[in-house]
């Protein structure tokens, strides 16, 4: 009886066993279960075995003991295993949920990643840009809004980084706008004074022009003058605004070169050579002139003080080429590189403060501001003289023909036509072709003889020049003398002998108004 | 003539581009003391040629006759110490030449003078 519950119980187990795997069935796939339940089995089948074998063995008196433990321990071992199944089991899901909460959790990491890492590479420089581009700050925020998938969390402080960044760069850029608005301010005024100062000195260099040493005082500060109004109008290049003063004529490439000339300290030493004959159209020659000033001074400010630098203007096909060689050192292919790089820094904002420091990069800087604004080309070279030579060339659509045919001096226009009639002039070349004899021909009284030759030819001379020329009419006509002398003559001999001048009146020049005869 | 040569003159009264001392080179007075004054007369010997500087040339066209200093500074509206300078510099490369301001034979002299008032008097 006990055997055969000693077989059913250990029969039994496997059973219990064998459900496992039915229960099992429905977790999901991919799990250690299934291999682990027959080790847990194992104990309970070897203990039940074991336990057959006991009872078959030991003697019968002994028997029922031997079962009773034998089934005992079967059952606790059986127990033992189940339980231990059971909490395999749930280690195994909780090991599953484990694995995917680190799966999603690592996919927010690696999302969080990308996200940083665009925000670096992508959606900060574009901001940048469009913060550069004038945009504020909130727009910029709307504008480059940015749909994450990871958390509302970290979108939140996403936007936050974001905003703080954009607000900072823009109170920077806040900043620097303000004080490059305040250099140009100040820039203009100095221009403006300078401007005035200028033409007061060309005044006042009119009214001394007598006396040389007034007008050689006045030079000097005229030309410190000019010196002042070049430093403010390379101040305004480079913040953005336009150089000084606004031509609207056209002018003679050769006063344009001389205009540069006059802006720097050694222009004593730029020889100017031929110049082609054009005209600079009134909107470039601003910016030319400041130009060619700032690459003169650099020309003669780096090159030996004995030394020329000469400056040429030649056409070619694609405008006016103005070339300037200096017979200094010469450059380096490094200090070249230098030289281009700092003409071709382009700084979109406009006032870079380390450019105001030193002169050549000064110079540098706004030759290429307006070289790109003006679409100049400016090209470095090494000269045969070993020194430097550039090469600025002016584009097409800035030049015309001279206005001044022929001549490239602006005021070469209102030279008087050489040969006019009559006039001041014809009377110097009379007296100057025709001097008085110093001993004349006397006759019987003793009085020279007069020449009728002049008396004859004059006269006429006079009154086209009155034709000509209304505003003298005046001065000519008063200072005029009779055609026929012989009746002043009559006039004369009645004022000597007391006849009233207005019973008996002389005879007027054919010509004359009634008026011009009152003044008379 | 008349209407555009005051509209030219305010043109230029405006102001050039170049300043007056780069015409001179910075010198306000000939180097050595030349005898020039604003009625000595200059009259030009050569034409100008093409590497003078405008001023020049256009000083050297018109004075084909001769005109005195000051003439020259009104008509090309440059001060006389500039047109002084320019001067000096043709003067000495022989491109023009001055003369004496006035002839002194052509001032009438005492004898003359007396005898037109005699003359006068014999009316």
């Amino acid at each position: 009886m006990a055997p055969m519950n000693a077989m059913y119980i250990a029969l039994s187990i496997p059973f219990s066993a064998l459900r496992m795997p039915m229960v099992r069935a429905g977790s999901p796939p991919g799990s250690s279960g299934p291999a682990s339940a027959p080790i847990w089995l194992l104990p309970s089948v070897l203990l039940a075995v074991c336990t057959a074998v006991a009872v078959a063995l030991t003697p019968s008196m002994a028997r029922a003991p031997v079962v009773t433990i034998g089934v005992l321990a079967t059952v606790v071992v059986a127990v033992a295993g189940g339980e231990a199944a059971r909490r395999g089991r749930v280690l195994d899901e909780l090991r599953k949920q484990y694995a995917k909460r680190e799966s999603v959790l690592l996919g927010h990491l690696a999302q969080q990643e990308a996200e940083t890492v665009r925000m670096a590479k992508e959606t900060l420089p574009t901001a940048m840009a469009q913060l550069q581009q004038g945009s504020r700050a909130e727009d910029v925020l709307r504008n480059v809004v940015h749909v994450s998938r990871v958390s509302p969390e970290f979108e939140a402080a996403y936007r936050a980084v974001l905003r703080y960044v954009l607000e900072a760069v823009e109170a920077e850029e806040d900043l620097r706008d303000s004080a490059q608005r305040a250099f140009v301010n100040i820039a203009r005024r100095v221009q403006a004074i300078v401007h005035q100062q200028s033409q007061e000195l060309r005044e006042m260099e009119d009214k001394h022009g007598h006396d040389p040493e007034v007008f050689g005082d006045l030079l000097r500060l005229d030309h410190r003058t000019a010196l002042v109004g070049r430093l403010a109008d390379s101040i305004a290049v480079l913040g953005g605004a336009r150089p000084g003063r606004q031509w609207q004529q056209t002018i003679p490439l050769f006063n344009v070169l001389r205009g540069a000339m006059s802006r720097i300290i050694d222009y004593q030493r730029v020889d100017l050579h031929s110049v082609a004959e054009v005209g600079i159209l009134g909107r470039g020659v601003e910016p030319l002139i400041h130009a060619l000033s700032e690459l003169l001074d650099n020309a003669t400010r780096y090159s030996p003080p004995q030394t020329r630098v000469h400056l040429t203007a030649t056409e070619i096909q694609t405008g006016v080429a103005i070339e300037m060689e200096d017979a200094g050192i010469g450059l380096t292919d490094e200090a070249r590189l230098r030289a281009e790089r700092a003409l071709a820094q382009d700084s979109p904002t406009g006032l870079d403060l380390d450019d105001l420091g030193e002169s050549p990069r000064l110079g540098l800087a706004v030759v290429g501001r307006l070289a790109r604004t003006n679409n100049f080309k400016v090209s470095f070279r090494s000269s045969a003289y070993g020194g430097v030579r550039v090469v600025l060339i002016v584009p097409p659509e800035m030049i015309t023909a001279t206005p001044v045919p022929g001549g490239a001096m602006a005021k070469a226009a209102v030279l008087p036509p050489p040969r006019r009639p009559g006039g001041p002039m014809r009377r110097v070349e009379g007296l100057a072709e025709e001097p008085v004899p110093a001993v004349s021909p006397r006759n019987a009284n003793g009085l020279p003889q007069r020449r009728r030759r002049t008396r004859a030819v004059i006269p006429p001379l006079r009154q086209k020049s009155v034709a000509s020329t209304p505003t003298e009419s005046d001065t000519s006509v008063s200072a005029a003398p009779p055609p026929q002398a012989g009746l002043w003559l009559a006039a004369f001999q009645e004022g000597i002998s007391g006849e009233s001048r207005a019973e008996s009146p002389a005879p007027r020049p054919h010509g004359l108004s009634d008026k011009e005869s009152e003044r008379n | 003539m008349s209407d555009s040569k005051p509209e030219k003159h305010r043109n230029w009264e405006e102001g050039g581009p170049e300043r007056l001392y780069v015409l001179t080179s910075g010198r306000s007075a000939p180097s050595e003391a030349a005898p020039l004054d604003m009625v000595t007369l200059i009259v030009t010997r050569h034409r100008p040629t093409s590497s003078m500087q405008p001023e020049q040339a256009a000083i050297l066209r018109i004075c084909d006759y001769p005109l005195s200093i000051a003439e020259i500074s009104a008509y090309v509206h440059l001060p006389v110490s500039v047109v002084t300078v320019l001067l000096a510099d043709l003067l000495e490369s022989g491109h023009a030449e001055a003369r004496a301001p006035i002839p002194t034979a052509s001032l009438p002299d005492v004898e003359l003078l007396e005898a037109v008032m005699h003359g006068l008097q014999n009316l």
